[in-house]
């Protein structure tokens, strides 16, 4: 091949362009922008309740709802069907909207030693698993992020 | 939401760059969804390893995804050691084509599949990653007169096994 075959060959080949990723794939890329992880409460949301009035909420609403419940199965002058205490319940917050995502925030391999001091490679990630609940009869939106830790040893027949 | 400037530069970034990061993983993946696992974890990797801030060079992630490649597929040869596992088809098209070149999409796919990794891997990024031969060496780790001559001989055999297409 000469040096016009090899130009006109490369040229026919540039003309293709490398297909765009998927619609997901870009989504998640952007999800992993640097401004994104640096800032992760930019958002504004309205209404935020107080972070501690939020942890008391959490663990109160299910004992407020498990309390009414035996109360009101516990009335003797009622009785009640079987769940219809649950359906009477009126719980403060009904955060049955969540938003629930994972975002890859760390990926790398390290090598660690067994007590014998075999080495073993393992693969670490770190997750940002965020969650988001709505009440919107309230007007409160609550996010919380929990970071989450996988480590693999790939050094190891795994299955 | 406003985006930082910041974000704007990565997301300008990624929309020119990202097709070529996935082509490339697309030829070193066993499946469609591990070669997008690879550009996602190459990108945040390379990302991380920036102390400014500010995009990446291309050879640094398309060297973090040929890195992770390998990896991944001595993993999963020991996996597949076991369970005799099938390998995923890869359906996807590699090229972004009209109705004109999607004949000649396909043509030059079946025949870059038929090369050897090595010279695949050298046409992949100097054709359509637009990397310097100096650039290919430092990403995957080869001297740039190796890069220089695998692309020359993976050319003439690309046109090889395209010949009664192409003129």
């Amino acid at each position: 091949m000469n040096d016009c075959e090899h130009e006109l060959f490369e040229a026919e080949l540039r003309r293709l362009k490398p297909a765009e990723p998927p619609e997901e794939l870009m989504s998640r890329l952007a999800a992993n922008l640097p401004g994104r992880s640096q800032h992760p409460v930019t958002r504004v949301r309205p209404a935020q309740p107080p972070i501690m009035w939020w942890a008391l909420l959490r663990w109160l609403a299910p004992g407020l709802m498990g309390a009414v419940a035996v109360a009101v199965m516990l009335m003797p002058w009622t009785k009640p069907p079987p769940h219809a205490a649950v359906v009477n319940v009126n719980p403060a917050a009904r955060t049955n909207n969540v938003e629930i995502d994972r975002q890859l925030v760390a990926a790398f391999d390290t090598v660690a030693r067994m007590p014998d001091g075999e080495p073993v490679r393992v693969r670490c990630r770190e997750w940002m698993e965020n969650v988001i609940l709505r009440d919107p009869a309230q007007g409160v939106v609550v996010e919380r992020r929990t970071p989450h830790f996988e480590i693999v040893p790939v050094g190891f027949e795994i299955y | 939401m406003d985006e930082l400037p910041i974000q704007a530069d990565w997301r300008r970034w990624l929309e020119d760059h990202s097709p070529k990061f996935l082509l490339f993983a697309r030829q070193k993946a066993r499946s469609e969804a591990d070669a997008q696992d690879l550009v996602q974890e190459a990108v945040v990797e390379a990302w991380r390893r920036q102390d400014n801030g500010a995009p990446p060079p291309l050879p640094l992630v398309f060297a973090t995804i040929h890195r992770r490649a390998i990896d991944r597929a001595r993993s999963e040869d020991r996996r597949t050691g076991r369970e005799q596992a099938v390998v995923e088809p890869q359906p996807e098209s590699w090229f972004d084509t009209g109705v004109e070149d999607r004949e000649l999409s396909k043509l030059i796919q079946d025949a870059m599949n038929r090369l050897s990794d090595e010279y695949r891997e050298v046409i992949t990024l100097k054709v359509w990653g637009d990397l310097t031969f100096a650039e290919i060496a430092e990403a995957v780790g080869i001297p740039a007169n190796t890069a220089a001559s695998r692309y020359r001989y993976g050319l003439a055999e690309l046109r090889k096994l395209t010949k009664k297409v192409l003129t």
